[in-house]
């Protein structure tokens, strides 16, 4: 009935349009957002336009960082961990500039935007420690002798990419939520549980970020 | 015709031709046109925040023309209207080549652009938008509805 009656309304409308009939009384501008998706992963020492707080930008920085420690010939397999130390010197934070991680540990941060809070996942930071360590005997160390431990200094809660232990294979090492920074500082540690011959180990473990 | 129905018709056209009494009136402005198809609009902070700073932000220029011919000679304010729609709450700024008030506004509001005698039947502006909203619900393309009203005294 409602749909009759709005029909004769808009005949009637016509009938007199020359006279009366009023013209579109609204204007639109049509919005859109730009650039609505962008990840940020920072494993150590990173590179920064500026600091976020002042419009900075994240920029590429393919620096390895080195973490290490030197086991002493007597503790050698006691199973007394032995905490290690990462070279990177990375302790402020591109969010204000805090200092957010202390000397020896790990910066790991990063960021996901995308312009749908509603719906769907966050980015997943990822681990691969699939390789062992080798020293040039061809001796070899799993990845699973390493853990580490997560904080940040001026947080006291639960920290985005938590304490753990290297798998050996790809495992995941926390969430970033969509529209939010995350970052945590870790502290390394080589369990020391059994004799290793002698040498000096090294392997690579590669972070990614992933968003859906 | 019959002389019954010529009185009506007399009497239609008198009631529309007649100069608006003291009101709120919408005002023709479909001869207005945007400068560009979309605005777009970049996050204001590339990076998010711990703090959940997620505005986008853009800017975009709109030719108004607004027929003002039923309120010439009378005195008037004009506001532009930006009506509760989606994708929610908008803020919009404004600046002016001098024949309208700058100002800004959010959605749900009307702001002020003149305010004195009308005195002309086509008012030209050109308005600069600046128009801000949050970036997490803007995830397609949304047609902000504006409108322009008068208060007549």
């Amino acid at each position: 009935m409602r749909l009759t009656d709005f029909a004769g309304l808009a005949q009637t409308c016509v009938a007199v349009g020359l006279l009366a009939c009023p013209a579109a009384q609204a204007f639109t501008v049509s919005i859109s957002s730009g650039n609505p998706r962008a990840i940020y992963l920072q494993v150590g020492v990173g590179s920064f336009s500026g600091l976020y707080n002042s419009g900075g930008t994240p920029l590429a920085n393919p620096t390895v960082n080195i973490v290490s420690v030197t086991v002493p010939t007597a503790a050698v397999g006691s199973g007394t961990a032995q905490v290690m130390a990462s070279n990177t010197g990375a302790t402020r934070s591109f969010y204000d500039n805090f200092v957010f991680c202390n000397a020896g540990q790990l910066y790991v941060g990063g960021f996901y935007r995308f312009n749908n809070n509603t719906a769907g996942a966050g980015a997943t930071l990822t681990a691969n420690s699939a390789t062992a360590m080798t020293n040039s005997s061809g001796d070899t160390i799993p990845f699973t002798q390493i853990s580490w431990v997560s904080s940040g200094n001026g947080e006291s809660g639960a920290q985005p990419f938590p304490s753990g232990t290297f798998t050996g294979g790809t495992q995941s090492i926390g969430t970033i939520a969509r529209n939010q920074w995350a970052e945590s500082c870790m502290t390394f540690s080589y369990s020391n549980s059994s004799i290793r011959a002698a040498g000096t180990y090294s392997g690579t473990v590669t972070y990614t970020l992933t968003a859906p | 015709m019959k002389p019954g129905l010529l009185a009506f018709v007399a009497v239609f056209w008198l009631a529309l031709s007649a100069p608006a009494s003291a009101a709120t009136y919408r005002v023709d402005d479909s001869a207005t046109i945007p400068a560009e198809s979309s605005a777009t609009l970049r996050w204001r902070h590339f990076a998010p925040s711990k703090g959940g700073d997620n505005t986008v932000e853009g800017v975009t220029k709109v030719q108004v023309r607004l027929n003002l011919t039923p309120w010439v000679k009378r005195n008037g304010r004009l506001y532009l209207v930006l009506p509760e729609q989606p994708p929610g709450r908008v803020t919009v700024r404004w600046s002016t080549q001098g024949r309208l008030l700058p100002g800004q506004l959010v959605t749900g509001q009307r702001a002020l652009v003149y305010a004195g005698p009308i005195s002309t039947t086509l008012l030209d502006e050109t308005l600069v938008l600046q128009i801000e909203t949050d970036g997490t619900r803007l995830n397609s393309t949304h047609r902000l509805n504006f409108h322009f009203e008068i208060d007549v005294d």
